[in-house]
């Protein structure tokens, strides 16, 4: 029989679909009796929504700088005939 | 409707990177670059992550004529600084070493008896919908936090794959791990944003 502990283990394959189908049906079993782990899915499952909602799109801007200089270097060098590489 | 306008703004964007043009790249590079890091970070400490995320810009600006969109240019772009990465690294001769043990964290672990069941369960109360969390500013500057506190292989598994949408098969590429090591690093990751979550919630403290 699923332990909580096994739940857990699980959760994540749970809530992306890869559980076998044996295995989604033991989970689903669990969670129809267990409260805890009905909270702990619905929490978890909150947390990953969360994070793809967060962006770590935030460039320092010392390396932007220094990114744009080596990228205008090469875009000259480019334009003076460089080779393009694969 | 907004799939469509984000291919046509990445196809227009692909155009102006291919004439060559320093806006276009100045925009990439803001748009791009962290997940870059990201990817390279996996492999490398910060320094040596920022110098291949610098030499793989230099290759786009030699190679972006020849890119033939069979990938989106993230993928692309993410694939150019994993391979600069594994080069890296093994000119380092540096071995990578990732814990892919335990599925469970230890935080996590803890909480659960010996016959299996819950010692400290989650409290019963639901943790708030993504939305409302998301316009928590406390919580956010808590999430980048603990983000930037993740070890640095479940970090990268875990921007790749949520953040930035990437397919787990694309995921497992870059970051050259199998599909059931990767399934341990992003549960493992995700682990410690929940008890971060729900240790927020109780207690109102990051």
């Amino acid at each position: 029989m699923l332990m909580c502990r096994d739940l857990a283990i699980v959760a994540s394959d749970y809530i992306d679909g890869n559980l076998g189908a044996v295995d989604n049906l033991s989970v689903r079993m669990h969670l129809l009796m267990c409260r805890h782990c009905r909270s702990f899915i619905g929490n978890l499952r909150s947390s990953i929504q969360l994070m793809r909602g967060h962006s770590d799109n935030v460039l320092d801007d010392r390396l932007a700088r220094r990114l744009d200089r080596e990228i205008d270097k090469a875009l000259q060098s480019k334009s003076k005939g460089g080779p393009d590489k694969d | 409707m907004e799939q469509a306008a984000d291919i046509t703004e990445e196809s227009q964007l692909i155009e102006r990177l291919q004439r060559g043009d320093p806006a276009a790249y100045r925009a990439a590079v803001r748009a791009y670059t962290p997940a870059m890091l990201a990817v390279a970070r996996f492999y490398l400490d910060r320094d040596s992550a920022e110098d291949v995320v610098q030499d793989s810009w230099v290759a786009v600006v030699g190679a972006i004529k020849k890119f033939e969109r069979r990938s989106g240019l993230k993928t692309w772009l993410h694939r150019i600084v994993a391979n600069r990465a594994k080069n890296q690294l093994r000119h380092s001769q540096r071995e990578i070493s990732t814990d892919f043990g335990d599925a469970l964290e230890p935080a996590l672990a803890a909480r659960f008896a010996r016959n299996g069941r819950w010692a400290t369960p989650p409290p019963l109360t639901t943790i708030a919908s993504a939305e409302a969390l998301m316009e928590n500013g406390a919580l956010s500057d808590c999430l980048d936090k603990h983000l930037a506190d993740l070890p640095e292989k479940q970090r990268s598994a875990l921007m790749l794959y949520e953040a930035h949408r990437h397919k787990s098969d694309d995921v497992c590429n870059i970051l050259d791990v199998s599909a059931s090591n990767l399934r341990v690093l992003l549960h493992r990751a995700r682990q410690r944003i929940f008890l971060m979550i729900e240790t927020f919630q109780e207690t109102g403290e990051c």
